[in-house]
């Protein structure tokens, strides 16, 4: 459902995300983990189109993101780490206005923002100004506009930042139910904790090179920790790859 | 067509819910819509008295009204295509929305127009709202009835959005081309070009031709200067041309300057919509780019801990900060370019006034052309006002909260963005007003009398744009240059305006007694000096009022804010 094809990124002289090859199928989450300047953000931000890869393929859903993005977008539900919503907007309003950019009938719409609104527990906001809304809520209100058009991919970087145990709760288990009924998601994240619990596959980005990927067991086998957590076996790659760029 | 109008919808509807459930009460919506419209219904009155008064030259009335109406138009011209570069690059490149909506199947089309849509009213608005009391004055004078108005109701989109499709070309080009790491390269460019296209467009318009009618041989061959445009490529030439037939019941082939308006109105938004087909995901791939880090220097600091030991650490610490925010913000300092142009074109039109050429005595003109001088200029200063003085406060943007917590009175945070707008806005005032009466080698105590009245009139239009930059706060801008042209910007211009046009009033009478005195006498004695004292005083108490009253008003209105 989601290829990454020698996805490179330069700015300059420096590469962002260097040979990235990385194969999410249907109905799994993949969890993307790095320490910071990694370049997750980059390699989101190129699969969604709002980067031009310097070389290298994106393919969503079998649309090229450089040649189709209309179409490969059209499938895509996207959560940004920063997330832009008109203050001036009402969360309804907001709602409405990204779900008829992906083309959503306008009855089916209305249902789809209900439904959603009252998943995540917005209703009785929908008719405020964004402006008045916490930080929580407008995390939550730009999940609801992530998914308002049921997209077969959910592409979604660090969705966890500012919420409270309840709504990290919602979300984990929202994710593992679009997961089940085949939403392939590809989840960028600070927090082990969160990739341990609900990601199928893993995958750890250093220095904008993929240094493990695979299912828990298989990061596991990759490094030897010194208990078996996969906080210690992440420290444990990113530090050997430190090493490794320190003396080549 | 539905994405273009759905991809404009959270403009009209951040606007219609600003408007409906914003915070500012009915009452001072009102009175401001009351002042607008004085300020409206002064431009309209200014403008038909001067063309009433060129109807009384004889035979040349519709004439000199015509160059009037081009140079007018020019003008628009010039200040559209710049503002159009700025907010191109921001509603293409720069924009805080543009993630969200890239991430969603709109095509490159339906976004392209919307942009251009949104870059024409975002640039226009104020062209827009400036223009038609001068229309209406035109009509009012000249006749024209209902073609009058339907003509400009055709003619002025078409008008508008010629320069906003060139300034989004140019814009896409430069951040295409460039190796543009760095986006404060393009608006240096932009800076320049805007530079280099303002001084040409006033160059083309030779106004000094008005005054020189022997240089053309016969007085036919005058007026038949006067009555054709001294640039025939530009829309504003066309748009006069169109303007002037019903106007002035003149021979010119409407239809066919039309045709090149409407053609041109239609050709270049298509154009810059293949160009930006082509360049676009390039260009706003760049642009993400350009967000690095920089070199640091340290003598910049040094220069600014000397310059502002005098004030308490307090202060100085907000002034400091102030400074390198300035100069590492982009859309702030590539202002200064148009200040540069500004100030060039200002003091070559001095350089170029034909004065040896008046009826009137030399020192009689020079002097009166010295006064007026004194209003050009303050607007000149409050233009700049609005550009840097009123953002001030908003520019503190989303960190408004560190100052709201920190152990500081708000006070003293005006008084800050006080002094720092009012130190260059002061050399700036001077400058203008030292030069331009050296160049018209005005008496001393014109001089004297200039460099004062402007010192005053600084300290009011310093005043003016930061108390009422306090007192219509944007702490959520998208970007600096949007600040100025928000209604609150448009109400400080018109304070700030009224404020120069009333310190010149009271200084008209004596200037024009003394003035007189010359033509008669040759000279002014001391002691009938004296005469401009009172008037000087009434300024210098207009000024604290000024000062004291727009201050006051941010203040009272950033201590009242509960949220932000």
């Amino acid at each position: 459902m989601i290829q990454l094809i020698n996805l490179t990124k330069h700015y300059g002289n420096l590469a962002a995300v260097d040979d990235l090859n990385i194969e999410v199928p249907a109905g799994q989450i993949f969890g993307f983990l790095g320490p910071n300047g990694a370049g997750k953000t980059t390699t989101i931000r190129t699969m969604m189109g709002i980067l031009k890869p310097t070389s290298g393929q994106v393919l969503l859903g079998q649309h090229d993101m450089l040649r189709e993005p209309e179409k490969a977008k059209a499938i895509c539900g996207f959560i940004p780490d920063r997330p832009f919503i008109y203050e001036k907007l009402s969360g309804h309003e907001f709602l409405e206005f990204v779900g008829k950019l992906h083309r959503v009938e306008t009855t089916r719409l209305k249902d789809r923002i209900a439904e959603m609104l009252q998943l995540l527990e917005l209703t009785s906001w929908k008719d405020e100004l964004v402006e008045s809304y916490s930080h929580g809520m407008k995390q939550r209100l730009v999940v609801c506009a992530a998914l308002v058009h049921q997209p077969r991919i959910l592409i979604i970087d660090e969705p966890m930042v500012g919420m409270d145990p309840k709504g990290a709760r919602t979300l984990k288990d929202l994710f593992r139910a679009l997961a089940a009924n085949g939403t392939t998601i590809f989840l960028s994240t600070h927090s082990i904790a969160v990739a341990e619990e609900i990601c199928h596959r893993i995958g750890i980005i250093q220095k904008g090179r993929l240094i493990a990927c695979g299912t828990m067991a298989e990061i596991h086998r990759q490094a030897s920790p010194a208990d078996g957590s996969l906080e210690s076996v992440f420290l444990e790659l990113t530090r050997d790859q430190e090493r490794d760029n320190d003396h080549p | 067509m539905t994405s273009i109008a759905l991809l404009l919808s959270p403009v009209w509807l951040s606007w219609k819910n600003s408007f409906f459930r914003g915070r500012s009460s009915w009452t001072r919506r009102l009175l401001l819509g009351f002042f607008a419209l004085l300020f409206w219904l002064g431009t309209y009155i200014v403008i038909r008295r001067v063309l009433r008064y060129f109807e009384t030259v004889y035979d040349l009335g519709p004439a000199l009204a015509y160059q009037l109406l081009l140079i007018i138009l020019l003008t628009f011209l010039s200040m559209l295509l710049f503002s159009n570069l700025v907010a191109s690059l921001s509603t293409f490149f720069l924009a805080a929305d543009l993630d969200l909506v890239h991430g969603t199947p709109v095509s490159h089309g339906s976004f392209f127009y919307a942009r251009l849509i949104n870059t024409t009213i975002n640039s226009s608005w104020m062209v827009l709202f400036f223009s038609l009391p001068i229309f209406a004055a035109y009509g009012s004078v000249f006749g024209g009835g209902v073609t009058l108005y339907f003509l400009v109701a055709v003619i002025l989109p078409l008008f508008l959005v010629i320069p906003a499709a060139i300034g989004i070309l140019i814009t896409h080009l430069l951040v295409y081309c460039l190796p543009a790491r760095r986006i404060r390269d393009i608006l240096f460019f932009i800076g320049l070009i805007a530079f280099v296209v303002m001084y040409f467009l006033f160059r083309f318009s030779q106004p000094e031709r008005l005054v020189q009618p022997e240089s053309f041989g016969s007085f036919i061959n005058f007026l038949g200067a006067m009555e054709t445009p001294s640039s025939p490529f530009l829309p504003s030439s066309w748009s006069a041309e169109i303007l002037a037939g019903t106007l002035f019941s003149r021979d010119t082939a409407q239809g066919f300057f039309f045709a090149l308006l409407s053609s041109y109105a239609l050709f270049l938004p298509v154009a810059a919509s293949w160009v930006s087909g082509a360049v676009y995901l390039e260009g706003w791939s760049k642009a993400q780019e350009s967000r690095q880090g920089r070199r640091k220097h340290d003598w910049p600091d040094r220069i600014l801990n000397v310059l502002t030991r005098p004030f308490s650490p307090i202060l100085r610490a907000l002034m400091v900060k102030d400074v390198k925010t300035f100069l590492r913000d982009t859309t702030q300092w590539s202002q200064l370019f148009l200040l540069v142009a500004l100030i060039v074109v200002y003091l070559y039109n001095f350089k170029v006034l034909p004065l040896d050429r008046s009826p009137m005595p030399a020192g009689v003109i020079r002097t009166i052309v010295s006064f007026a001088n004194l209003a050009l200029a303050g607007f000149v200063l409050s233009a700049v006002a609005i550009r840097f003085a009123f953002p001030a406060v908003s520019l503190e943007g989303k960190a408004f909260w560190i100052l709201q917590s920190s152990p500081m009175s708000l006070g003293a945070l005006l008084w800050s963005k006080f002094w720092l707008n009012f130190v260059p806005l002061l050399l700036l005032g001077e400058l203008l007003v030292f030069l331009s009466n050296l160049l018209l080698q005005v008496p001393a105590w014109m001089m004297i009398l200039s460099l004062v009245t402007m010192g005053l009139m600084t300290f009011g239009i310093a005043a003016i744009g930061v108390g009422l930059g306090a007192l219509y706060p944007n702490f959520n801008f998208e970007n600096a240059a949007e600040i100025p042209t928000s209604f609150g910007g448009a109400v400080c211009m018109i304070f700030s305006v009224a404020f120069i046009a009333l310190a010149v009033m009271i200084e008209a009478w004596p200037i024009y007694a003394l003035t007189m005195r010359t033509l008669y006498r040759g000279t002014v004695t001391t002691p009938e000096l004296s005469l401009i004292v009172p008037s000087l005083l009434i300024v210098l108490a207009l000024t604290i009022v000024a000062v004291a009253l727009s201050l006051r008003l941010g203040l009272k209105n950033l201590e009242s804010m509960k949220e932000l």
